[in-house]
């Protein structure tokens, strides 16, 4: 999930919840997961650090809190990016071999 | 987010609420409208927006503990339920509160006494590497004495070089002295004569100009230079900055001296003694020329800093024999010829201790120590007492609240909550309880003070708040937390949900024997407090009642002073004229002078019995005036009294003994008329006793002293008695412009009166006796406020079972005692423990008692009667209730 949020987060820029909740939902269907956990889940990473939020005003002229990646979650991610990478690989290599 | 912001979220919860809330609906909101979009009716879009976003109470609890510091958050839940609770039963909570405040109170002044007093390290540098030197006083019962002499100062100085540096700190003296030169009035300070490396060894700063050095001390007369405390420089001279410079003058023995102030020491040094700080410091050099050099003018206390990697062992080995070289040479010069040689060994061979420093030398020390530890520990008695009391209650009341505990049970609190709730309101009584207490003993313990403080002898300690004392305090409060909280919280932790809910009123569930342990320690601690005190009263008692052997009401004490210095004829024209003049006063009886009070510091002498080699006499030198027995009251044996004849007497050579000396001295052979040989402060001459007068007890502690009754040598200073005739005490104020029309020579410095000083010196026992019966009071108080609530507590929970009973046809008496049984055995077995720490607590106060033994039966009977007294009248209201209870009432109550 932190993967795919901080992803997300990296790619398209400053997003509130829902976006990412939509982006996520339009890239692929297979990655459908309860929507709310995904809250806990920001709030988290922006205890951890590796998001920071501001309220912004949507196009409707609502409030809502955007989330952004920061420094220490770009670093996060690439680690989590190879970590993830070397377990696929590692089991591709297994399906493929065994 | 940092852990700050953490805190405040937790202080301030409903922001966080509210904006996660914002959040989760905002998500909602949007999926609706999108699906709204995307062709669907808005009921349908909203039903599946929920359904996709899941619980959204539990996820939002979820965030919320990442953005709060969930224990935080419950803390301050608990402590704003428990104020709620508190205020809700008022009287519970001021009753707990107060009684504990006072116990509390009490345990921090006196620990606030005993830290100034016996535990604060000098306020100097490295105060561990300090110390003092001492010798066996002779009597076992004294403390050890810490004067010497300026030949042996000198000499032990010389010889610890290299391992110690030793410096001398005369005794305090209080001369008057005149700062104000242009109206020349006098006052009184506290000067002490230290050799000129003191302040260097104490390692002390000056906070204004500089302190003595080895520079001002090195010519005996020659360095008129002063430094005064921070403390007097601020509170009489208010921080004057110019008082560097100033000059004051001196009048002591040495006549009147004018002295240059050179500086102010750091702020919170008050010299080497606690209870006795000193305003004013001279040099060595500038003390009574009479010192130097003499061995038998022992008025220097002698201190030393060890060096670094020196043992305490090396110093004295070191020291003893420098000590015993010195006093071997001396020897000839103190002892008496007559002396056996193994008692001329004893005294060239006196021991030499060395003592540390680090607390400084205290007289005052030494003697309230023992008493005030033992006030400590009554006074931690008594808390554990209240302690107890208020466990009790809160007991009875998690018992009350079983239904409340349940019911947040089963609606999934934790069992960790419910024991924090219950020990978070404990913690809120412990804590007011010691804000109180704090309070109560920031009046409690300068009062215990100002009762140690007499007239001539001002006793000021330090009692600030310090972190040693706010460790007591936070420790005291943490342990009454505990000791009260924690059985109502296991308690409340142990509750049984199903059951509690399901019965309706009487027993929930089965009473543990918590309660019954608590009446027991109540009666068992209260028990040694009252035991104790009791026996403290009990030698008050016989103490005051000790017939001093003189009447000491209608006597006034005059103290003088002379206003310049005169020749000893002069003086002593001056001393008759104003007695003289007093005498005829109208309202005075009787007029006489002595050289000092009656129970005042005694001078004694020591005399070889005639006829048996070994033996010495030890007697007390009275220096009095013709008409002191008069006026005092002090009845003739034998003989007569001293008449003004013998005062005109160019050396007057007759003496007075009291009955103990004759008794001694001469045996049974008739004392009057007789001989001895004896030099009372002049040559030896032979002196005729002309009169037996009655025993008199200077010390009302001890048998009568064996006493010689001299002339009155004039000197400088002396005190008058001056009886007036019953209810004429109004007359002390004419007193001090009569001395002045009598004689210019002469001054009144104070007036007192004999009862005063009589009564004070009880100042020990009667604070020990007042302090103890107000403990034992506030102790019978409490326990007996504890055996009523826990048997109130019981006869209402039981009220349906003893209606049923009653009902059914049992007795009144039966139901009485199926209530007072399990309370008055726990209260049997308290006071038998309580007997026995009582006993055992005796021996620490054994010493302080005149009279009184621990093992005699009214010291057991007593204390013990007085508590169960207060248990049975403590359990009659209860006990009646229990007997009145009516079935018809109790049981439509179902």
């Amino acid at each position: 999930m932190a993967l795919l949020v901080l992803t997300v987060l990296d790619r398209r820029g400053p997003l509130h919840g829902y976006a990412i909740t939509s982006h996520i939902h339009n890239l692929s269907d297979a990655l459908r997961v309860e929507e709310g956990s995904l809250y806990p889940s920001l709030h988290r990473m922006e205890e951890a650090g590796w998001i920071k939020a501001r309220t912004i005003k949507t196009e409707h002229n609502r409030r809502a809190r955007a989330y952004e990646i920061t420094a220490v979650g770009r670093r996060k991610l690439g680690m989590e990016e190879a970590r993830w990478r070397s377990i696929t690989d590692a089991v591709d290599h297994v399906l493929k071999h065994a | 987010m940092s852990w700050l912001s953490r805190i405040a979220n937790a202080l301030r919860s409903s922001g966080v609420d509210d904006s996660l809330d914002e959040e989760i609906t905002f998500h909602i909101e949007s999926r609706v409208a999108d699906l709204v979009a995307g062709g669907m009716t808005r009921d349908a879009a909203v039903t599946i927006a929920r359904r996709q976003f899941g619980n959204r109470l539990r996820l939002r609890e979820e965030s919320r503990d990442v953005k709060l510091m969930p224990w935080l958050d419950s803390l301050v839940r608990d402590v704003r339920l428990g104020v709620r609770m508190l205020r809700k039963n008022g009287v519970m909570t001021t009753a707990a509160v107060l009684s504990l405040s006072l116990a509390l109170g009490a345990c921090v002044a006196a620990f606030s006494l005993v830290d100034a007093l016996i535990l604060r390290p000098l306020p100097v540098h490295q105060p561990g590497q300090l110390i003092y030197l001492t010798v066996p006083s002779g009597n076992p019962e004294a403390p050890d004495k810490d004067d010497f002499s300026d030949p042996v100062f000198v000499r032990l100085r010389d010889t610890g070089r290299g391992y110690v540096d030793l410096f001398a700190i005369r005794y305090p003296d209080r001369p008057r002295v005149t700062f104000d030169m242009a109206s020349g009035d006098r006052e009184t300070v506290r000067s002490q004569f230290v050799s000129g490396d003191t302040f260097d060894r104490l390692g002390v700063a000056a906070a204004a100009g500089r302190l003595l050095t080895m520079q001002d001390d090195r010519q005996p007369g020659a360095h008129p230079v002063a430094v005064l405390s921070h403390a007097f420089w601020m509170q009489r001279f208010a921080g004057d900055p110019g008082i560097v410079g100033r000059w004051f003058v001196v009048h002591d023995r040495q006549g009147d001296r004018p002295f240059e102030i050179i500086g102010v020491t750091q702020p919170d040094f008050f010299g080497a003694e606690p209870g006795h700080p000193t305003d004013v410091w001279m040099p060595y050099a500038m003390q009574d020329p009479h010192a130097f050099g003499n061995t038998g003018y022992n008025s220097l206390r002698l201190f030393g800093r060890v060096k670094d990697g020196v043992r305490l062992e090396q110093v004295q080995s070191l020291l003893q024999v420098a000590f015993t070289n010195v006093r071997r040479e001396y020897a000839p010069g103190h002892v008496d010829p007559a002396w056996p040689p193994d008692r001329v060994e004893r005294f060239i061979n006196m021991p030499l201790y060395v003592r540390s420093a680090a607390t400084g030398p205290s007289p005052l020390r030494a003697e309230f120590q023992r008493p005030l530890l033992i006030l400590t520990a009554i006074a931690a008695l008594v808390l554990l007492v209240a302690g107890s009391n208020v466990a009790n209650l809160f007991l009875a009341r998690t018992s009350a609240r079983e239904r409340e505990m349940s019911l947040r049970l089963s609606l999934g609190a934790g069992r960790g909550r419910l024991i924090q709730q219950v020990l978070i309101e404990s913690a809120l009584v412990a804590g007011a309880a010691c804000l109180i207490g704090l309070i109560f003993a920031a009046f409690a313990a300068p009062a215990v003070v100002g009762t140690l403080t007499s007239a001539d002898d001002p006793v000021l300690l330090d009692l600030r708040v310090d972190w040693r004392l706010l460790t007591v305090i936070t420790g005291a409060t943490l342990l009454m937390t505990a000791l009260f909280g924690l059985a109502p919280a296991m308690r409340a932790s142990s509750v049984k949900p199903m059951t509690a809910l399901k019965v309706s009123g009487g027993r929930l569930s089965p009473r543990t024997g918590a309660a019954r342990l608590f009446v027991a320690m109540q009666v068992a601690f209260s028990l040694i407090v009252v035991f104790v005190g009791s026996l403290l009263v009990r030698s008050f008692v016989n103490l005051s009642s000790v017939n001093p052997g003189f009447a000491a009401s209608d006597v006034l004490l005059v103290s003088l002073e002379a206003v310049q210095r005169v020749e000893g004829d002069q003086q002593s024209a001056a001393v008759l004229q104003v007695l003289d003049r007093l005498g005829d006063l109208p309202g005075v009886a009787a007029v006489s002078a002595a050289e000092f009070n009656v129970l005042g510091r005694p001078w004694r002498n020591t005399l070889p019995v005639p006829g048996a080699a070994r033996e010495t006499i030890e007697a007390t030198m009275a220096p009095v005036t013709s008409g002191y027995f008069e006026t005092m009251k002090i009845p003739l044996v034998a003989g007569r009294t001293f008449v003004r004849r013998d005062l005109d007497a160019e050396d007057p050579t007759v003496v007075i003994v009291n009955e103990s000396f004759a008794k001694g001295y001469f045996g049974r052979e008739l004392a009057v008329g007789r001989l001895f040989d004896a030099g009372f402060g002049r040559a030896r001459t032979s002196n005729e006793v002309v009169g037996v007068v009655a025993d008199v007890r200077y010390d009302l502690h001890k048998p009568p002293a064996p006493t010689i009754y001299i002339l009155l040598p004039v000197r400088g200073f002396q005190t008058l008695q001056v009886r007036v005739t019953a209810g004429a005490t109004a007359i002390a104020a004419r007193l001090r412009e009569e001395v002045r029309v009598a004689t210019p020579l002469l001054r009144v410095t104070s007036i007192t009166s004999q009862e005063s000083m009589v009564s004070g010196t009880l100042g020990r026992e009667r604070l020990l006796a007042l302090l103890s019966s107000l403990f034992g009071l506030v102790g019978l108080v409490l326990t007996a406020v504890g055996l009523y609530g826990t048997l109130s507590y019981a006869v209402v929970q039981r009220a349906r079972e003893i209606g049923i009973r009653i009902a059914l046809g049992a007795r009144a008496i039966g139901s009485v005692r199926s209530v007072l049984t399990d309370t008055a055995v726990a209260t049997l077995i308290g006071a038998a423990c309580g007997l026995a720490g009582g006993l055992y607590a005796s021996r620490f106060v054994a010493t302080l008692l005149f009279e009184v033994a621990a093992r005699e039966v009214w010291s057991i009977a007593l204390p013990l009667g007085t508590l169960l007294l207060a248990a049975s009248v403590a359990a009659a209201v209860p006990a009646w209730r229990a007997a009145r209870v009516d079935p018809v009432i109790t049981l439509r109550n179902e």
